[in-house]
């Protein structure tokens, strides 16, 4: 479906239903649940689509056209259903919609193979003049507003570098980047577009004048006065933060440098660039006409891409004050997998990396603990250091250092251990750039993908010795990601203990979540008692391709937390656990691996994901999520799925107009009423003649049933008065009507709208409110529970104390939670139904067992008691 | 003893590549072919102990290269891929003496197991 037929169609819709200007809560709530609909829909073809293009399944790109299609419609049409759920409070996500629809579109649609913006040359003149331009953004970013998929605007580089300093806890210098958009600009300025639009090949070259011109009309060309003001705030402010002694290294960061193509060497580097308007300026340009270097022309022209299709961002980064730099290959490129390569030498790293100098060398064993194999010491005459003032120069190296080793075994050690959270984070091995400073601090100046070719080699055999290994669990269930990994078991709780998590762990747990997020790409591998093939957490797993296991019964309980294992999930839906490291079979993982991202069409194929599957918008309490926040497919469904729920919350009291309302009647003084939309209450029932109210039997509805009785549940409602102290007592009758005594007057307060699988809940005891939003069906992806509980009439201090028993509670049933003086606001979500009822069992007795539980929390110590108390089934006050 | 020879044609690289990688694994020689006629005028000189081919192709197609190494090599076992899966086609290949039909995508795994089986079915 075409993107503006969908605004149609989301308007036609619109004017249907709010054409009448009144739109019942019936009717917003069978828009909620078409949303939903295909929002499962949309999950199901991500993952597949995760699933095919995973390694295990030979595609074409056929299978990711139609798959795409199929997303595509799917989405606008939760979209349409979304803008009428929410009167269109959310226009700007067509946009985002139709951006990153766009990105896709270039990627599946484009003639011939080549990959996104990098057209052939005989692509070239029809695009030329209309690029696809979608960013009229920023032409200076800091590293900190990178996210990985701002490749276009950032580079690859900028990107591959924020991407670790944002994510993994390694020291990685400050740095800004110079935009695409900012390349742009001064193309644009210059007219040096023009010049590049009119480039033609005579008999497959590039007249050699032509790319002269261009050469210097870059090196001469001004900084237009928009460009020179954002880099100058950017110099102030990195002046402002680290004084003005400070210099930068001027990268080159091509649009799909580092990403698609390597362009390894291809383009300059203007290192110690002094913190100066004019300086800063030459550096760039130089960085930027080196796109148009012999070299750089020549190597577009070896790969087919057309010169001047690649666009060039740059970045500034932090000069490091390096006593010795270097660079590590993370998997040793010719020779054992399980090995890695450490070159160093004495200054800046320049002389190692266009290989100069005689560098020494570590060959070392990767491990949790990495091991020496081999060093060598290379013969080191020379070294480059910078200059006062700006620039390098090469010196002879100081007596006694031509033979003296640059890097000690233990720094060596710390960078193959650093090396290897890299490529454990991109999955992949990694060419890595590092420096240590005069203080003996290591700082991570570049990764880049290294391109392994297997050749042809046989990949090991599978068939490690199982003599001496301990199984410690064999389970069926669903596999989410296949593979190997091994490490120490880290049993979740919740979501506030992740950060004892250690890189390399099994993480182990209940229910699978969206929480894991944070850890994830250093988990090895994941393994839960519960879930879903289509959960968020899935497509994640898949994303950053951690073997992952669901629905293992009782990993949790087999498995003890910090105990070292590996774990084997296979294709044959079998989970495998076994007792200690075995770095056989991790060893073959490596190597399948390595395997089929080494082919170039794989690689190629497979980057449509990148705009499909990451979820970015994980936790919907975070700064970002926004429309403008959502940079995939994954994160706009999430994006509409939590603001759908939002909106029913919102207006489920609406839910009370026009519609009959029946009093509750339970053996507890709730004083409830019941606004049935659809498959509530059984209707079929014998009610008294003329009745306006139903008995307990009379709720069908699947989570209020299930929240009743837990409100029911025996000695949880205490009918009695808790005593309350005087000062409590004078601040209860400052807050008016009495709270001690029966509820009935809270009638008019205390509604339930319901349907089969839907509950909106308002209760008002007294001077507290608690408010339940659930839904509850067969498909725990649609499942969620949303629970707020505010207020109280004892004082603050009490009453936060209510909200610290309540907290301990929620996230012990595995809620996400986030409180503030007498205000705590849980959610959950994605839970089978059998989960679901127990949780909001568990959620009447709460409601019940808090009324009055403030009273008694008179000092912090009851907190924790009462909490344990409730977990433990004891409801006395 | 020689290494089973396989053919692969498809006339998407990433098909070719993929099935290349996966059935080296495996330790057959490979050879991939992005069109029907190169696929033929290379089986008129060498004789593959399997052929994998994608059915619809522009010029020669799958059928075409199925009739091919039928008269060619009778033993030959030939196995049909495409992303067009439907059940004419299917049939209509089955008739015509095909070892095996997979929808793309296709299982490695899957293809494996058929290649083996063809090839150990073969005297």
């Amino acid at each position: 479906m075409h993107l503006n037929k969908v605004i149609a169609l989301g308007k036609k819709i619109i004017r249907d239903t709010f054409g009448a200007g009144h739109v019942t809560f019936k009717e917003m709530f069978a828009r909620f649940r078409k949303v939903l609909e295909n929002h499962n829909k949309a999950i199901e073809i991500i993952a597949d689509m995760g699933d095919k293009l995973g390694g295990d399944y030979i595609f074409d790109i056929t299978y990711i056209r139609n798959a795409y299609a199929g997303l595509y419609d799917t989405l606008t049409e939760s979209l349409a259903s979304f803008d009428v759920l929410t009167q269109n409070r959310y226009p700007q996500l067509k946009d985002v919609l139709g951006r990153i629809d766009k990105e896709i579109r270039l990627l599946v649609y484009k003639n011939g193979d080549s990959a996104r913006l990098i057209e052939t040359k005989r692509n070239q003149s029809q695009l030329n003049g209309r690029r696809p331009y979608f960013y009229k953004g920023e032409f200076v970013l800091p590293y900190s507003a990178l996210t990985w998929n701002m490749a276009h605007e950032a580079g690859g580089k900028n990107a591959n570098l924020a991407e670790l300093k944002n994510n993994v806890a390694l020291d990685i210098p400050d740095a800004f980047a110079v935009t695409v958009n900012a390349y742009d600009e001064f193309m644009r300025h210059n007219k040096i577009d023009e010049m590049i639009s009119a480039l033609e090949e005579v008999k497959d070259m590039y007249p050699k004048a032509a790319l002269d011109k261009i050469y210097t009309s870059i090196l001469n060309g001004n900084i237009p006065s928009v460009l020179e003001s954002a880099l100058d705030k950017a110099i102030e402010m990195f002046r402002a933060r680290y004084g003005d002694k400070c210099y930068l290294a001027v990268r080159s960061s091509a649009e799909a440098e580092d990403r698609e193509f390597s362009f390894a060497g291809q383009f300059e580097t203007v290192l110690n660039v002094p913190l100066e308007s004019r300086a800063v300026q030459e550096a760039y340009k130089r960085v930027i006409a080196s796109l148009f270097s012999d070299k750089a022309t020549a190597y577009h022209q070896q790969l087919g891409i057309a010169v001047g299709s690649v666009k060039m961002a740059v970045g500034c980064v932090l000069m490091v004050d390096a006593a010795v730099s270097g660079v590590i290959y993370s998997t040793n490129p010719n020779g054992d997998a399980g090995t890695m390569i450490i070159n160093s030498t004495w200054g800046l790293g320049t002389s190692v990396v266009e290989g100069h100098t005689d560098a020494d060398f570590y060959l070392v064993r990767k491990g949790t603990e990495p091991a020496i194999i081999s060093k060598r010491t290379g013969k080191k005459r020379s070294m480059i250091v910078g200059r006062e003032g700006g620039g390098v120069t090469e010196i002879q190296s100081p007596a006694g250092m031509t033979w003296q080793s640059s890097l000690p075994a233990e720094q060596a050690m710390e960078l193959a251990k650093q090396a290897m959270l890299i490529e454990t984070y991109f999955r992949q091995p990694q060419d890595i750039e590092w420096a240590i400073d005069r203080d003996g601090k290591i700082f991570i100046l570049q990764a880049r993908p290294l391109r392994i070719t297997a050749g042809d080699k046989e990949s090991p055999k599978l068939s490690f010795s199982h003599e001496g290994t301990i199984v410690l669990m064999k389970a069926k269930g669903n596999v989410v990601k296949k593979g190997v990994g091994a490490g120490r078991v880290f049993i979740f709780k919740h979501a506030d203990g992740l950060d004892k998590f250690s890189r390399g762990d099994v993480l182990v747990a209940r229910n699978d979540s969206s929480d894991f997020i944070h850890v994830m790409p250093y988990a090895s591998a994941i393994i839960t008692d519960t879930g879903s093939l289509t959960s968020h957490m899935a497509s994640l797993c898949r994303e950053f391709r951690v073997p992952a296991f669901v629905n293992a019964g009782a990993a949790t309980q087999v498995l003890k937390h910090g105990q070292e294992i590996t774990v084997i999930v296979d294709d044959e839906s079998m989970l495998t656990v076994y007792d200690g490291i075995l770095r056989e079979a991790l060893e073959h993982e490596r190597y399948s691996l390595a395997a089929m991202e080494d082919i170039y069409e794989y690689r190629k194929k497979r980057y449509v994901l990148r705009y499909i599957s990451p979820l970015n918008l994980v936790d919907p309490l975070m700064e970002r999520f926004t429309p403008e926040g959502c940079k995939t497919m994954h994160d706009i469904l999430r994006f509409i799925h939590e603001k759908a729920v939002m909106e029913l919350i919102d207006n489920a009291m609406n839910g009370l107009k026009g519609q009959a309302a029946m009093k509750l009647d339970l053996p507890i003084p709730a004083g409830i009423i019941v606004v049935d939309i659809g498959g509530g209450l059984d209707n079929t029932m014998n009610r008294a003649a003329g009745s306006d109210s139903v008995s307990f039997e009379h709720v069908v509805s699947i989570p209020l049933r299930a929240v009743l009785q837990g409100m029911m549940h025996p000695g949880a409602w205490h009918s009695e008065p808790v005593s309350l102290r005087v000062n409590d007592f004078l601040t209860s009758m400052m807050r008016l009507p009495d709270i001690a005594y029966g509820n009935d007057s809270n009638a008019v307060n205390n509604v339930a709208v319901v349907s089969r699988e839907y509950l909106n809940l308002s209760l008002k005891f007294g001077y507290h409110f608690n408010m339940i939003d659930c839904y509850c069906s067969e498909t725990a992806r649609n499942n969620h529970i949303y629970f707020r509980f505010t207020g109280g009439a004892t004082d603050m201090v009490k009453r936060s104390r209510r909200i610290e028993v309540i907290s301990i509670i929620l996230k012990e049933y595995g809620f996400n939670t986030k409180s503030k003086g007498d205000l705590i606001i849980g959610r959950i979500a994605n839970m089978g139904r059998g989960d679901m009822e127990k949780i909001l069992d568990s959620i009447g007795r709460l409601i019940a067992y808090t009324r009055q539980l403030d009273a008694v929390l008179h000092d912090d110590s009851k907190v924790e008691r009462y909490a344990r108390n409730f977990l433990e089934g004891i409801y006395e006050l | 003893m020689d290494k089973y020879k396989i053919m692969v044609i498809d006339d998407e690289k990433i098909v070719g590549d993929m099935a290349k990688l996966s059935l080296e694994q495996e330790g057959y020689d490979v050879e991939t072919f992005l069109s029907g006629e190169a696929a033929l005028e290379r089986l008129r000189e060498q004789k593959f102990d399997v052929v994998v081919t994608d059915l619809k192709m522009k010029g020669v197609d799958g059928m075409e290269i199925l009739k091919t190494v039928k008269q060619l090599y009778p033993d030959v076992k030939v196995i049909m891929i495409t992303a067009f899966a439907n059940l004419d086609t299917a049939i209509e290949a089955l008739r015509g003496d095909v070892h095996d039909f997979f929808p793309k995508p296709v299982k490695i795994k899957e293809l494996k197991t058929s290649i083996k089986r063809a090839l150990s079915n073969q005297v």
